[in-house]
Parts: C-alpha cells; structure tokens; sequence
C-alpha cells in the first residue's frame, strides 16, 4: 500500500515553477530517502505534502486521502521535522515537546518522551533561547519519536547533530522501521542515505530524475560509489 | 585586561554608526523642536504661572517632576521643568539596549568568545562599550546644549543650556553603567534587558514619591538628581558631578566583577525553567495566549493609569486647560459651546481609543510574526485547523478591545474620585468599540490577504491618529474624517450618540475578518 502518492505535482510561485510535474510514491514500511541539490524543490514537495503550501495542479494524498482537504486529520499520523527547527525563544525545550506532542493529538507518554530526551541528551528546562542548532533539531525529533505518528516526514533532521547523535538518530529510525512505520527522509548526507534508505528518489529543478528501490539504484552505479552516482545526478549528467 | 582598546573602540562605533547616530539626530532634534515650541504656548506671564502652578500639583509632579522657579518663570524654565525627565527616560533606554547589545548579548551569542580567542584583553569589550557609550552620551549632552543655544528661546543661558544637555547625559551614563553591571550579574541578554526596565521603572516611582514628599529618595534616583540642576535657574552642576562618579562607581565594579567571572555565565545563574508544559499551554489556545499575554498585560496596566493620571487632573481642569493653548484649542475644536469637562472626557476618550486599539491590532498581527519566524508552518504540520488557531488569536483580540476600553475609564472614575460618573465613563469609552472592531478586521484581512503588506494597517492607524489628535484643529472635508473608523465615532459625551455609524463599522468588521479568514484558509504559509 503506498502511504504518499504524489502525481504530477506542480507547484508555481507567480511566474516562477517550483515543482514541475513530480511523482512520488512510498510504500509503507519503506525508509524513502528524497535526495537533491539545494533549491532543487525537496522542501516544496514536502510542505505541499502536508498542507502548508497549496498545490497548483496535480494529486497528493496520504493514507489513501487529499493531503490539502483532509490535512487536519491527517496529521494525526503524521511527525514533521523540518530542517531550520525554528522555536520560541521563552519557551523551555519540555514546553516545546509537550506541546507539539499535543497538538499532534498524541497520547500524553511521559516514559516514552524521557525515553528519547535520554537517549538525545536534551536538558528540557533549557529555555529554546540558549539552544544551539541541533539542539533544537534534538527537540522536534524527541517530539517527533515520542509521538504516534505512523508517517515520518524528515527534512534533512540531522543537518546539526553530532556524530553520536547522528547514529542515534539512525537507530531510532531503524527502530521506528521495525515497528512498521514509514519516513519520508530528505537528506545530503550520503552515508545515512546509504545506511537507511529502502528506496531513493532524485529531484532536480522540480522534476523527479531518478527513482527506485536502493537495489535498482547500486545496479545503475556501476562501479561508481552512491556519492558519485548522485552527484552526477545533482549536474544532469 | 585592556590590550586592544583603541581597536575594538573602532569596531564598536563602526557597529553602532547607523544606529547610535539615529539615536543622536532624534535626541538632539526632538529637544530642538520641544524646545522651539514653548514660546508659542504662552501669550502672557500668567498663563505660564497658572500652567506652572497646575505642573506643582502632586499629580503632575509624579508624573513630570518637580516644579521650580516660580519667581522667575521663562519659557526656558517651563522647557527645561517639563521636558528633561522625558528625554533622561529615553536616553535610558537607549543606553540599556546599547551596553546590552555589545556585552550581553555578544557573550550569549558566542560572537565575544571568538575575540576572546584573539589576543584581545579580558576586560577590552567591557571597557571599550562603557567608554563608547560615555561617549554617545556627552555628544547628545553636548549638541542638545548647544541646540538650545541656537534657538535661543526666552529665558535661555549658556550655563543653563550646559547644565540641561549635561544632566541629561550624565543620567544616561549612568543607566549605561547599570546596564554593565546587569550584564556581569544575569547571564542572559533577556535578563539583563528585563532587569534593566526594572530599575528605570524603580527609579522613577522613587523620584515621583520623592517629588511628591520632598524626600531624600529625589536625590537617591538619578532621574531624580538628574532635575535637580534646575537648569536656567539655579543651574546647579553639583548633581552632574554626582551622576558621573556614581556612573564610574558602577562601571568600576562591572569591570571587577567581570574579571573575577568565567566567560558565559552571571553571577546569578540562569532560572531551570519548566521541564513540562502546563496543561493549559498544550492547545492552540494556550499557545495563542501564551504568546500575546505580554503584551496585552503591559497594555491594560498603562491603560489604567492613564486613565487614572487623566482622572486626577480633572480636578483642576480649569486651571490645566487655561495654561496650555494648544490643548484648549483642540478642546473647543472638539464640542464649542459644552461643558469643558465633558469636551475634555470626550477628548481623553478619542485619543484613549486608539491607544486601545495598538494592542488589539498586535495581537492579531502576531499570527503573522509567527508566519515569518517561520514557527507556524510547524504549527500547522501538527493537526491544528488554520481557522481554529487564527480564530484563537481574534478572539484574545475581540477580548482585549473591551478590556482596553473598560480599564481607562475605570481609572479615569478611581482617578477622580468619583467625581466622573462610572455610567459616562464607560458609554464614551465603549463607543469607541466598533471603531476598534473595524481595525480588528481590518488586520484579519492584510494577513489573510496579503501578508506581506501588513505594514499598510500601520498607515492606517497613523492616520487615524494625526486625525484624532490634530484633525479637528484644521477644517477638513467630511470624508476624509470617515475614511478613519474612529472619526465616524460619536465623541460621548459632547456629541449626540448615534447607532448607525457603529452598526455600519460592526458590519465592516465582520465582512472583514470573514474575508481575512477565507483566504487564510486558502494560502500558502510561509
């Protein structure tokens, strides 16, 4: 069953297209890595998916429904966490987890939040003002992990984290994997995709280039290592 | 401790050229104008002795500070009697933002560790802001001196002149010394802000009950010592020379204690604060108050003392409104032929309202500021309905119009005495709530609409303003009054009350906020 069908998804801002006609299907259960340059249009693709942005023509569903009508209920089932986790300065990190667990419409889990904010060694009563970058990265994955979610959506999430907690991070997806879930991974590091990804699709200048199983794709690399298939993928070549 | 001083002085003014200077040319200039405008409020002696006796009264004395020279009264005296303690209270602020932009602040940010790294002295950023900031001081003292000098008002002496720019620098010294010394003591910049209002606030209740009792707490507060050089009349510099050392006083031991301190935390160590949320915080509503609740607290606390500082010189309307031309003029203006206290509870209430309306008009536009902090897409990522959360922020808005309007006229009945009827009060004031509905809308509408125009709602209430406070002085055509929600408002109780304006206004409102929330419903966010 796919979780995320995207058809023919075009995305224009005035005159200038973002999205041009992008496919995109994950399975469930699946680790979908979604890879490409910078500006290339993953961002786009993913708010369209959850309803922030409107799409301007094509289908987008979740869970079988339209992604921008059905975008309340759906996101019950659904953790974001975007790349620049942007937060309130007054607010602690507990706070900000508490509440984004909430508004998700989560069963309150205080052994499943302390759980995560252990194993991503978050202080919560740090006030957001103080965290670093991948602090606040830590607090929205800890929301993110601790919610019920059966569809993870994660917008290069690892962009700040060290190296520890990057293998943390892999873990907990491996985890969520086993469990049966979905992620939806945006990503440029190469050795996570390489790790976690089942599937892989290469969007470049609002068009899908390249797309299918992680099996499919080493066959295309021939001989070529992942990093340098990709980037030749990222020029067009 | 100090290596690089002259260095780093020179990043600091190159950091601060735009904005120190902004600071500079509106001081100087806005005292110049004041100033200039003084001659022209009195046309004899006597209105300038029955303004100054009205100033004297324990009201007035809180809020502006002391009176003197009553035995040789010049529009120079009025000037400098009237004016200073405005111009100290901004001249701290500035000092507060600006010691705090370049110690706290950088410290927290990590930008001072990285000159830490160079060979650059332990205490240079320290010494070099608080020269730097002596500095900004002395060239707004200095030009506000010499701007004095050139207008050359009635009553106006070279030491006099120096004795009012320098007092007014010297008091900004030192809230630029407190402010370093907050920086060493709270070791975020938020808390060294907060506590620096703290003082300025402090400091001014001990000057307006030390004003009012002629206590010693006057000369305790350096606002309050600051009004006692008297400038063009007694020109004493002593308090300036008081100001200063107390102002190397504190910067002294902000240097100590800097010193002795590790880089990155205060003295007293950052509040733990709440590891989970409230109950109530965890929905939108929650959240939506959470982020409003500042501002709307701050608002109806002013509001009320407004209205009871209003209430208070009722008393002495007569006296109050014979001693300032420009007021009375605004009042016969606004109803001829009434009862001057009822023109003037109209007044209080015409400007009053749209007071009212700035915190009304923030709480929704914040839904906006969340937009572009980028904070409310991962709002709506969440399963929150966009009608639903954006409704949550007119409805706090809804409740702040009515709060805002009740509390000044509340204050201006306690104010009083009771001598303004409660019933009035509250009929001239809630008037005004269509007015503040319609603004409401108007807001709903720009950030439904378009959210990167929201600046015009800005327009819109700056023009409302000028019209309310100055618009009845000149004779302007109908419409260009009723463009404005609050000039098609009856003024109670001077005008006839009339139903149709306010209904047509609700009316206005509603389709407005229906048309914001249609299309917010719709858009892109983000």
């Amino acid at each position: 069953m796919n979780i995320i069908n995207i058809q023919d998804l075009v995305k224009r801002f005035g005159k200038f297209t973002a999205l041009d006609g992008v496919d995109l299907t994950v399975r469930q259960g699946e680790v979908h890595a979604f890879l490409g340059p910078n500006g290339a249009g993953k961002s786009t693709t993913i708010r369209c998916l959850l309803g922030i942005l409107r799409a301007t023509s094509g289908t987008v569903t979740m869970f079988g429904q339209d992604a921008w009508k059905n975008a309340v209920e759906l996101h019950k089932r659904v953790a974001f966490v975007p790349g620049d986790v942007n937060l309130w300065n007054n607010f602690t990190g507990g706070e900000v987890i508490d509440l984004f667990l909430s508004l998700s419409g989560s069963k309150p889990d205080r052994a499943k939040r302390e759980k995560y904010l252990k194993l991503f060694e978050l202080d919560p009563s740090k006030k957001c003002r103080t965290y670093s970058k991948g602090n606040r990265q830590k607090v929205a994955l800890v929301a993110a992990f601790a919610s019920d979610a059966e569809l993870f959506v994660l917008d290069e999430p690892t962009s700040g984290l060290d190296p520890l907690m990057e293998k943390v991070f892999q873990d907990n997806i491996k985890e969520i994997k086993k469990a049966g879930k979905t992620v939806l991974l945006s990503s440029h590091i190469m050795s996570e995709v390489e790790k976690l990804a089942d599937s892989i699709s290469i969007i470049r200048e609002g068009k899908i280039v390249e797309s299918g199983s992680m099996a499919q794709i080493s066959a295309k690399a021939q001989g070529r290592t992942l990093e340098e298939l990709f980037l030749a993928e990222y020029e067009g070549r | 401790m100090f290596k690089k001083l002259g260095r780093y002085l020179l990043f600091i003014t190159k950091r601060e050229r735009i904005i120190s200077t902004i600071w500079i040319f509106s001081m100087v200039g806005f005292g110049v104008v004041f100033t200039m405008m003084y001659p022209s409020l009195f046309k004899t002696d006597a209105e300038m002795l029955s303004m100054a006796e009205t100033m004297n009264a324990p009201v007035m004395k809180a809020m502006c500070g002391p009176v003197y020279g009553m035995d040789a009264l010049s529009p120079a005296i009025m000037m400098a009697q009237q004016c200073l303690l405005w111009f100290m209270l901004a001249l701290a602020v500035m000092n507060i933002f600006l010691v705090n932009r370049h110690t706290r602040v950088d410290e927290e940010l990590g930008r001072l560790e990285m000159f830490r790294a160079l060979p650059v002295g332990h205490l240079t950023g320290s010494l070099a802001t608080i020269k730097f900031a002596f500095a900004v001081n002395l060239l707004i003292g200095v030009f506000t001196a010499l701007g004095i000098l050139a207008v050359n008002i009635e009553g106006t002496t070279a030491v006099g002149a120096f004795a009012y720019g320098l007092a007014l620098g010297a008091v900004g010294f030192v809230f630029a010394a407190l402010t370093l010394l907050a920086a060493q003591i709270f070791s975020t910049a938020h808390g060294v802000t907060g506590f620096g209002f703290m003082v300025l606030g402090v400091l001014y209740l001990m000057r307006a009950s030390g004003d009012i009792s002629g206590s010693s707490l006057s000369y305790i507060s350096p606002l309050g010592l600051g009004l006692k050089t008297e400038a063009f009349y007694a020109d004493d510099f002593m308090p300036i020379v008081i100001l200063l050392a107390e102002g190397i006083v504190f910067s002294v031991i902000a240097l100590f204690i800097n010193a002795v301190r590790d880089h990155g935390t205060g003295v007293i160590p950052a509040r733990k604060g709440r590891v989970y949320a409230t109950k109530f915080l965890q929905s939108p509503f929650g959240l939506a108050w959470r982020l409003t609740r500042g501002t709307a607290f701050a608002w109806a606390v002013t509001m009320l003392i407004l209205g009871m500082a209003y209430g208070s010189v009722t008393g002495d309307l007569d006296a109050f409104l014979s001693g300032n031309d420009m007021i009375r003029q605004m009042v016969e203006a606004s109803g001829a032929g009434q009862s001057i206290i009822d023109s003037f509870v109209g007044m209080i209430f015409s400007i009053m309202s749209m007071l009212a309306a700035i915190p009304v008009m923030l709480c929704v536009l914040k839904i906006q500021s969340e937009e572009k902090n980028g904070r409310l897409e991962q709002i709506f990522a969440k399963s929150v309905p966009r009608v639903q959360f954006y409704g949550c922020f007119t409805a706090i808005a809804l409740v702040e119009s009515v709060v805002m309007l009740f509390l000044p006229a509340v204050g201006l009945v306690a104010g009083s005495n009771g001598f303004l009827p409660l019933n009035d009060m509250l009929k001239a004031s809630f008037v005004y709530l269509p007015a503040l509905w319609a603004m409401l809308g108007l807001c709903v509408l720009f950030v439904g609409v378009l959210p990167k125009l929201t600046a015009f709602v800005w327009v819109m209430f700056g023009y409302s303003f000028i019209l309310q406070y100055f618009g009845r002085l000149f004779d302007l055509p109908e419409w260009a009054v009723k463009i404005s929600p609050f000039g098609s408002i009856p003024q109670l109780p001077v005008q006839e009350f009339s139903i149709v304006p306010l209904l047509i206004l609700t009316v206005l409102a509603v389709l407005l906020y229906a048309a914001g929330q249609w299309r917010f419903y719709r858009r892109d966010i983000g």
